[in-house]
């Protein structure tokens, strides 16, 4: 099973190289099957005219975007994120405060 | 080269002069726009931002090496003797930039001073010795300088350009632009073809592209030209990985590990591919290195808990799970596991 958990993380550094995410701040793991995404979450990239509610739906969309590609990696069970400023409930992201 | 007119080119300039404005105390963002600026052909003002970027950092390699070429470029060959002298002082066993003054000796004509330096270039890089043998520099035990042989050896000032593209090639790949990035450092790598960083580049826009074939074999050519690069062995481990290859994967991955033996994600990439292999001690063992460096790294702790919990060794598994939820309480598919062997 853990065989699958490396290919999981070498697939994940592929996903995440071809995203609008800064991942200079996040970290992931894989615990069989199991991703973990931690950190603080930031888009690398949008337009600079963008006022901050055009900025959030960007980086909400970029979150669904990214959980459902992970999904879709063979293997993957579940995707949990642990980060410092967006917190998911109920099916939606909320922003959240930096701790 | 005419990047005047290239909307990538002009974008990328656009993006590193907002950024000095934002950042004017970053030497990286100097260097950058130094070399925009040099790839124009505008020396002088690109003169200035490498200087004003060694200002801010005076042990810049890169900006040093990009300096010094500029110099050999425009012919002022003193002071890029000044600038690769000093650096090589600093850096005496640096089989590179003994390189570099050989060949500045030869295009100076002082044929002694650039045997001696090629010598040391060999001596300290073994790379060097089957690039010199190659061009007919170095046979039978000895150094054999001709005309021709200059003219080959003389292209080691196109190492700016060189950088250009690779720099280019990355920003392009950043953007999601693989097959632009290629392309880039496919011109890095032509300009300057023993810098391992341009295959180590092009061999990650390849894995992250999914040409996995190409990827090794950049990864390859990387670590011929520089076996310690450890980073280079983690990826080609991924790559095998990807392929389905583990048993290569584990290879590159233990070689990594021996060349950065402090990186905790390494050792955690290690235990995932020992416990593929059924070796559990092993990858218990490597789990537990992750976290005497990072005793934070939450996977590693979670990977160790569950690897206790296959051993039944119960008590130790709940200690993981335990220390886990002390960090993150919410975690359910810990608190479930611990449940169960509570």
């Amino acid at each position: 099973m853990l065989r699958e958990d490396f290919i999981i993380q070498a697939n994940i550094r592929r996903i995440l190289a071809r995203t609008e995410i800064d991942v200079s701040q996040m970290d992931f793991g894989t615990v069989r099957g199991v991703v973990y995404i931690q950190g603080t979450f930031q888009v690398s990239r949008f337009d600079p005219s963008w006022d901050s509610d055009k900025v959030n739906e960007f980086t909400v969309n970029t979150l669904y975007s990214l959980e459902k590609k992970i999904r879709c990696i063979p293997g993957v069970l579940d995707v949990i994120f642990q980060l410092s400023n967006w917190r998911k409930e109920k099916g939606h992201w909320f922003h959240a405060k930096l701790k | 080269m005419k990047p005047r007119r290239d909307p990538i080119y002009r974008h990328i300039l656009r993006e590193v002069g907002k950024k000095i404005q934002m950042h004017p105390n970053y030497a990286d963002l100097r260097n950058q726009l130094a070399l925009l600026l040099m790839v124009e052909g505008d020396m002088g003002r690109a003169e200035v931002h490498f200087l004003k970027a060694l200002r801010l950092n005076p042990k810049y390699r890169e900006t040093i090496l990009n300096l010094g070429f500029l110099y050999m470029e425009t012919r002022r060959w003193k002071k890029a003797e000044e600038v690769f002298l000093a650096e090589v002082k600093r850096h005496p066993r640096d089989g590179f930039l003994h390189h570099v003054l050989g060949i500045l000796y030869l295009q100076t004509g002082k044929q002694k001073k650039a045997t001696a330096h090629i010598l040391k270039a060999m001596k300290y890089h073994p790379h060097y010795r089957d690039y010199y043998r190659k061009k007919g520099v170095w046979t039978r035990g000895t150094i054999h300088l001709n005309p021709k042989v200059e003219n080959v050896l003389e292209n080691v000032h196109l190492y700016p350009y060189a950088q250009f593209h690779n720099f280019v090639g990355l920003n392009l790949a950043k953007r999601g632009k693989f097959e632009q990035a290629v392309k880039e450092l496919k011109k890095a790598e032509g300009l300057s073809p023993n810098e391992f960083i341009f295959h180590a580049n092009l061999g990650t826009v390849y894995y992250y592209q999914g040409a996995y074939p190409k990827a090794i074999q950049e990864f390859q050519k990387a670590l011929r030209i520089d076996p310690l690069y450890g980073m280079g062995y983690a990826n080609l481990s991924y790559v095998y990985g990807l392929m389905g290859r583990t048993g290569e994967a584990l290879r590159c991955m233990n070689k990594a590990v021996r060349l950065n033996p402090q990186y905790a994600d390494l050792h955690y990439s290690l235990a995932l591919l020992y416990n593929d292999r059924k070796q559990y001690g092993k990858a218990v063992l490597e789990l537990k290195k992750a976290l005497r460096i990072n005793p934070d790294y939450l996977f590693a702790r979670i990977n160790l808990g569950v690897l206790y919990e296959d051993q039944k060794r119960w008590k130790e598994a709940r200690r993981e799970y335990r220390k886990v939820l002390r960090i993150t309480p919410d975690d359910e598919h810990v608190r479930k596991r611990l449940e169960r062997i509570s």
